[in-house]
């Protein structure tokens, strides 16, 4: 699906991501943990478009295109998906009209006609059926008055409306009580598919559990110093983040 | 005083023009002092310039330079011709002006109920000698323009409530520039006079056709009185070589509340002068206006509250969208006489620069003199938060389809606080339309 190559960026002038290798085959799910200032967040924006972060090597190779080269809607428009770790308010254009705009572009963008208002409808009930979100929520501006939860709650429905090939997902799992972690993790286990793969940037353990990742990569200080299966969760937990220096020293001996 | 500025031609030709006119301007041989008089007022300050501080960001040289000439009819237009303009679902009393002129063809005004007049301002004019070119209670009518309006109005419309009256339809008064010749202008003065107790809503049209250049002068005087409530919407959508004017004197009595909703979406420039007088306890006025100068649009919104005595109430908000090399200015003055005590007082403005080529200035006046009292102002000038662009192209929305949602969101907060939904619906769709992008999204109203 993804394959990042030797992958430098900085941010005025400053290295946040210092050669990052990754590849995510099509179906998997891969969790990338670290701690604070590892890099995690600059990961994300990168791969969704953010324009702030210059890259200064390396490449990404997304479904066989070079994904540094397209613009944020092109890349929405072959399917890739962030989930915002803030999401953004705006009054005055409902959720619902957003997603209908979004899922227009993208079927223009691939030379298919407008989505049938019903369709599009008994499409949106059954989503927000399944993020526990009400068609009055979703009627309401984009976030419009939203709690946190809810707005999480809200990326995942539009996730799940706009079926994306790779999902990105940054700290969607960060400041939620166990219910909407809830609907945050089926929300992703619904996705899953040989056809989908998914990013989960997390600080927790918690969101692992009810989500079972294919592999955990651990980020730190601009790179990935170690990657492992889901039981690399429990190892981070018990042993925190504190020896990973120790690790990277090794590496690179 | 140079020798030069004392024979300014510009003036010379308003002069003749006035002399061309006169006899056939309505009105009773009074009236015509009235004219007279404000001819002179006119006269001598000739168009205001950027000398003058009310008109520091606004230059009327292009309108000066030109010898605009008034019609002496209205061209023959096509219904059709306004097809475009009407909201779409908006239910109402029409008044029709072309050119300057009350066109009863155009106009529907049929079913109006008992205690509502709404006519012709020169027919009322000609039937009642003892009606004045100049509302008795506006005691004062400030700036040159108005009185050129004054001397030169050709029409209008005349709506009088009386006391206890409900219009329950809103009343549509158009204000048609033909654009049949150049160099034009068209002079129209409403005069509304609201009996105790009774209610309306007016909604001025200004709609300019074709692509000739052309001057509109608006003047509305606004008497209310004891409890009567006046929602009054402006929607200036003058072609792109009108030179749109405009100015409201509202004079408020007790209880009475005036809620004025401003769209400025068109012509090549506009000034609009809002004033309010509160002259009553617990007299209330709201000023809500939304203008978006766009290509090389230059609009500037001068508004005056005066609370005169003690406990009135007044809220004003606006929002400015400012693209391309459009150029905006707003100055907000509230005055708060020495007996207006408990005077509450809000205003706001708000600007969004869309362009490094657009330019705003925007000014909250304020003018204390009372010490117990409320006032409170804010202005803002901000782009669009490039997150909230990066969110939506996230989801596949255009760099410019994002930019025109964002910008739609921004103004589309006080366009809802209108209440007349078919306006609503139009005036974002035409916002709509003027942005790149943003036709697109036009289903967005």
């Amino acid at each position: 699906m993804i394959s990042i190559k030797n992958l430098h960026a900085e941010v005025e002038g400053k290295p946040i991501l210092r050669g990052v290798d990754l590849e995510i085959p099509d179906g998997e799910v891969h969790a990338i943990m670290g701690p604070n200032g590892s890099g995690k967040s600059t990961l994300a924006s990168i791969l969704a478009g953010r324009e702030e972060y210059e890259v200064t090597q390396g490449s990404v190779t997304y479904k066989g295109q070079e994904l540094l080269e397209m613009d944020p809607d092109e890349r929405a428009c072959e399917g890739v998906f962030l989930g915002f770790q803030y999401p953004v308010e705006i009054p005055g254009v409902s959720n619902l009209y957003l997603l209908r705009a979004a899922l227009n572009a993208r079927r223009k963008y691939h030379g298919e006609p407008e989505i049938d208002a019903v369709d599009f409808m008994q499409m949106a009930q059954e989503k927000i059926d399944h993020v526990g979100m009400s068609m009055e929520m979703a009627k309401r501006g984009v976030n419009e008055d939203f709690s946190g939860g809810e707005k999480k709650r809200n990326e995942i429905f539009q996730m799940l409306m706009l079926e994306p090939n790779l999902a990105i997902l940054d700290e969607t799992d960060s400041g939620l009580d166990i219910d909407a972690l809830k609907v945050v993790s089926d929300g992703i286990n619904r996705l899953r598919s040989p056809e989908r793969s998914v990013v989960l940037v997390t600080h927790y353990k918690r969101l692992l559990e009810h989500c079972v990742p294919d592999r955990i990569h651990v980020l730190y200080q601009g790179q990935i110093v170690r990657s492992g299966g889901p039981e690399l969760a429990d190892t981070l937990e018990a042993e925190g983040y504190a020896n990973l220096e120790t690790d990277e020293a090794a590496a690179t001996s | 005083m140079s020798a030069a500025e004392q024979i300014d031609p510009s003036i010379d030709h308003y002069l003749a023009e006035f002399s061309r006119i006169e006899r056939d301007l309505p009105g009773s041989d009074d009236s015509k002092r009235v004219r007279s008089t404000e001819l002179k007022r006119f006269a001598e300050t000739g168009f205001p310039t950027v000398r003058d501080e009310e008109w520091k960001y606004t230059s009327l040289a292009a309108v000066e330079k030109r010898r605009f000439e008034i019609n002496d009819e209205s061209a023959a237009i096509d219904k059709s011709a306004l097809d475009a303009f009407m909201p779409k679902g908006f239910e109402a009393h029409r008044l029709v002006l072309v050119d300057g002129y009350f066109n009863a063809g155009l106009s529907d005004l049929n079913d109006l109920p008992a205690g509502v007049t709404v006519r012709s301002f020169a027919d009322h004019l000609r039937d009642n000698a003892g009606v004045g070119v100049k509302a008795q209670e506006v005691d004062d009518e400030p700036g040159s323009l108005a009185a050129m309006n004054a001397a030169f109005f050709t029409d209008g419309a005349y709506v009088e409530t009386a006391s206890g009256a409900v219009l329950e339809k809103p009343l549509h008064i158009i204000c048609v520039s033909s654009g049949a010749h150049d160099d034009r202008m068209t002079q129209v003065r409403h005069r509304y006079v609201f009996g105790e107790n009774s209610q309306a809503t007016i909604v001025e049209h200004a709609i300019g056709l074709g692509d000739k250049a052309y001057f509109a002068n608006v003047v509305t005087e606004a008497v209310m009185g004891r409890n009567a409530q006046l929602k009054r919407v402006r929607l200036q959508e003058e072609s792109e070589r009108g030179y749109h004017v405009s100015a409201f004197f509202g004079q408020q009595r007790r209880d009475s509340r005036i809620f004025n909703h401003a769209f400025d979406l068109g012509g090549r420039l506009a000034r609009i002068d809002t004033n309010s007088r509160l002259v009553d306890q617990n007299a209330e006025v709201h000023l809500n206006g939304v203008f978006v100068p766009t290509g090389r649009q230059h609009m500037d919104n001068h508004t005056m509250i005066d609370h005169d005595t003690e406990h009135s109430i007044s809220r004003e908000q606006y929002k400015g969208v400012l693209a391309g090399h459009g150029r905006g200015v707003f100055n907000g003055k509230i005055l708060i006489r020495k007996d207006a005590q408990k005077t509450d007082s809000d205003l706001s403005v708000d600007a969004l620069l869309l362009s490094d080529k657009a330019e705003v200035d925007a000014k909250p006046e304020l003018e204390i003199y009372a010490d117990d009292v409320t006032a409170g102002h804010g202005s803002t000038v901000g782009q669009l938060d490039e997150d909230a662009v990066f969110y939506l192209k996230s989801r596949g929305i255009s760099e410019e389809g994002a930019r025109a949602v964002l910008t739609y969101s921004f103004a589309n907060a006080l366009v809802e606080q209108l209440g007349i939904a078919p306006i609503e619906r139009y005036v974002e769709a035409t916002l709509l339309k003027k942005l790149p992008g943003g036709e697109a999204f036009a289903d967005l109203a």
